[in-house]
């Protein structure tokens, strides 16, 4: 075979040759550069097969299934969202099994030693310096207010992007053992790989981290939601539940207690720290509270906005008149600015 | 009132997300794209659920007459891949594998609906029915008429085997390769030679009935 350029292979063939030959179908079906170079080549240098070909192209075109069935556009929808949905029923307390298969996978040996390793370690520190915090630690609490964003290099290399409306506390040099950084409001986290876990702690919950990058939003009311993008992190809370979330994994958990975990669309949880305010079917409260902490202004709000309302844009690094003047084209409101105070009526 | 303001409304936002979904995932790889989605990417998965679900409808009825059966499966199939997000073994054409995947997985609902045996083995009556549009014909010189409802006819007399061999490799795409993986053939050439000889005996068809 090999002693015969294609050309030549090609040469002798018939209707069924071409029509059983993989490379002529994707030429005729999915034409492409590489497929029509040769193609036309062969064309122009055997034009005798011209009749054929053409037979043969039409045949491999002409053939579909005989009946036409449509999936649709409410089967379409429905089955996406039954998809999505399941994952949140995907059992969160039981992390075992799982853990225990990865073990066997010989690609995993060297990451589980290192997990078991730096459990010990964990597990000396929580027994030893953390009950017996280490006095001369110097802590340093950062506060935005409402229209502020910053973003904090910690001593170990770790980049917290820090929201409005949002607090941080943090030492100012980490310890040999462990790190650990109080949270209040939202940040997104890089933090720096180390052997020394680090932890970031809410009011009612604890993360736990070995060098990865994620998004945690809790909300004054204490519904947390932490958003992974990238490795691996840990969350206790209080009374002693704990789940590991895998990247692009969210965990909700709501004041009441109750958790579960969702997938989510990263610019819309994320896209804050690079200046995008988004927008995703809110109704008019979200918007309301969104514009007040983004821009860190006074809003009054003169008519009544039905539950109805909603809406849905995206913004990067907008002021606030044009943000205000996009919601006004699409839905109904007018506005009146007056330095931070920020009057909305319809 | 500026004339060109940077409005971002509903009707532009969700469309342009989409597109660039499809436009990421376009350039790259099958391999790329399934490695992508085994680690958890979202735009991935739902890449791969807008690209193939239709296609898997259609090939899916193919083993049953029941549409919420059918659209159940595809279900099933979607919700087992995201779980094993992260354990998936390397897929180098998506297209056959998912092709291979709910084949099974209808099959299996189907036996276990209505406990016939040898489902697999017997194939059901109006499987992967061919319609040939217009203007084809396989020997110069008939008369247009004429020459399309030979075709037809002779379509008509191959078996559902290789009917189903014709439909995948020129209605849907797939490699012999492919094909050979979804019809259980443990050669490859086994499934050209099933194209191969089904092209012989339909022109056989016509040259025969048409004179």
């Amino acid at each position: 075979m090999s002693k015969y350029n294609n050309y030549k292979k090609y040469e002798d063939f018939d209707v069924e040759d071409l029509l059983a030959d993989e490379f002529f179908v994707q030429w005729v079906k999915s034409p492409d550069e590489n497929n029509s170079h040769f193609w036309e080549k062969w064309l122009s240098s055997n034009p005798n097969k011209r009749g054929i070909v053409t037979q043969a192209a039409n045949f491999a075109r002409a053939i579909h299934y005989k009946e036409k069935l449509e999936f649709g556009n409410d089967s379409y929808i429905e089955i996406y969202e039954a998809i999505l949905n399941s994952d949140s029923e995907i059992q969160i307390a039981s992390p075992k099994r799982t853990l225990w298969k990865s073990f066997f996978s010989l690609r995993n040996i060297a990451a589980a030693i290192l997990l078991s390793f730096c459990s010990f370690v964990l597990f000396s520190v929580f027994n030893k310096d953390l009950l017996t915090p280490n006095s001369e630690i110097e802590w340093v609490t950062s506060v935005n207010p409402g229209g502020k964003k910053t973003i904090i290099g910690l001593s170990d290399g770790t980049k917290i992007h820090l929201n409005s409306n949002s607090e941080i506390t943090y030492p100012e040099v980490f310890g040999d053992s462990i790190r650990t950084v109080f949270l209040k409001g939202e940040a997104f986290l890089e933090v720096e790989k180390g052997i020394r876990p680090f932890i970031v702690e809410l009011a009612n919950s604890k993360i736990e981290v070995l060098g990865t990058s994620f998004n945690v939003n809790q909300s004054i009311d204490n519904h947390v939601e932490i958003a992974l993008l990238e490795g691996k992190v840990k969350v206790n809370d209080k009374i002693g539940n704990q789940v590991m979330l895998a990247p692009q994994e969210m965990l909700v958990m709501k004041n009441n207690g109750e958790f579960f975990k969702s997938s989510f669309d990263s610019l819309e949880v994320i896209g804050w720290k690079d200046n995008y305010l988004i927008f995703n079917n809110d109704d008019f409260k979200t918007v309301e509270s969104k514009l007040r902490n983004w821009f860190g202004i006074d809003i009054e709000v003169k008519g009544t906005f039905k539950n109805s309302w909603k809406y849905t844009g995206k913004y990067y690094d907008e002021s606030l008149e044009n943000v205000l003047k996009g919601i006004e084209l699409t839905s109904d409101i007018r506005f009146r600015i007056d330095g931070k105070k920020v009057e909305i009526y319809n | 009132m500026n004339n060109n303001p940077k409005k971002q409304s509903d009707s532009i936002f969700i469309p342009v997300k989409h597109l660039e979904t499809i436009k990421v995932f376009e350039k790259k790889s099958d391999c790329d794209i399934w490695n992508a989605f085994n680690k958890g990417d979202e735009m991935a998965f739902n890449y791969l659920y807008r690209t193939y679900v239709q296609e898997l409808y259609q090939f899916g009825s193919q083993y049953s007459r029941d549409p919420s059966l059918v659209k159940d499966c595809i279900q099933n199939l979607f919700i087992y891949l995201r779980k094993k997000r992260g354990e998936l073994s390397e897929v180098t054409n998506i297209k056959g594998y998912l092709f291979r995947s709910i084949q099974r997985e209808i099959i299996k609902n189907v036996k276990a609906n209505t406990s016939l045996k040898g489902v697999e083995d017997d194939f059901l009556e109006g499987q992967f029915e061919i319609e040939v549009s217009p203007e084809v014909s396989l020997i110069q010189n008939e008369s247009e008429v004429e020459r399309n409802r030979l075709v037809k006819d002779g379509i008509d007399q191959l078996t559902t085997k290789q009917r189903m061999a014709i439909l995948l490799f020129y209605e849907e795409e797939l490699s012999y390769k492919e094909i050979a993986e979804i019809m259980n053939f443990s050669e490859v050439k086994t499934a050209r030679k099933l194209i191969y000889r089904a092209l012989a005996s339909l022109k056989e068809y016509i040259k025969t009935t048409g004179e």
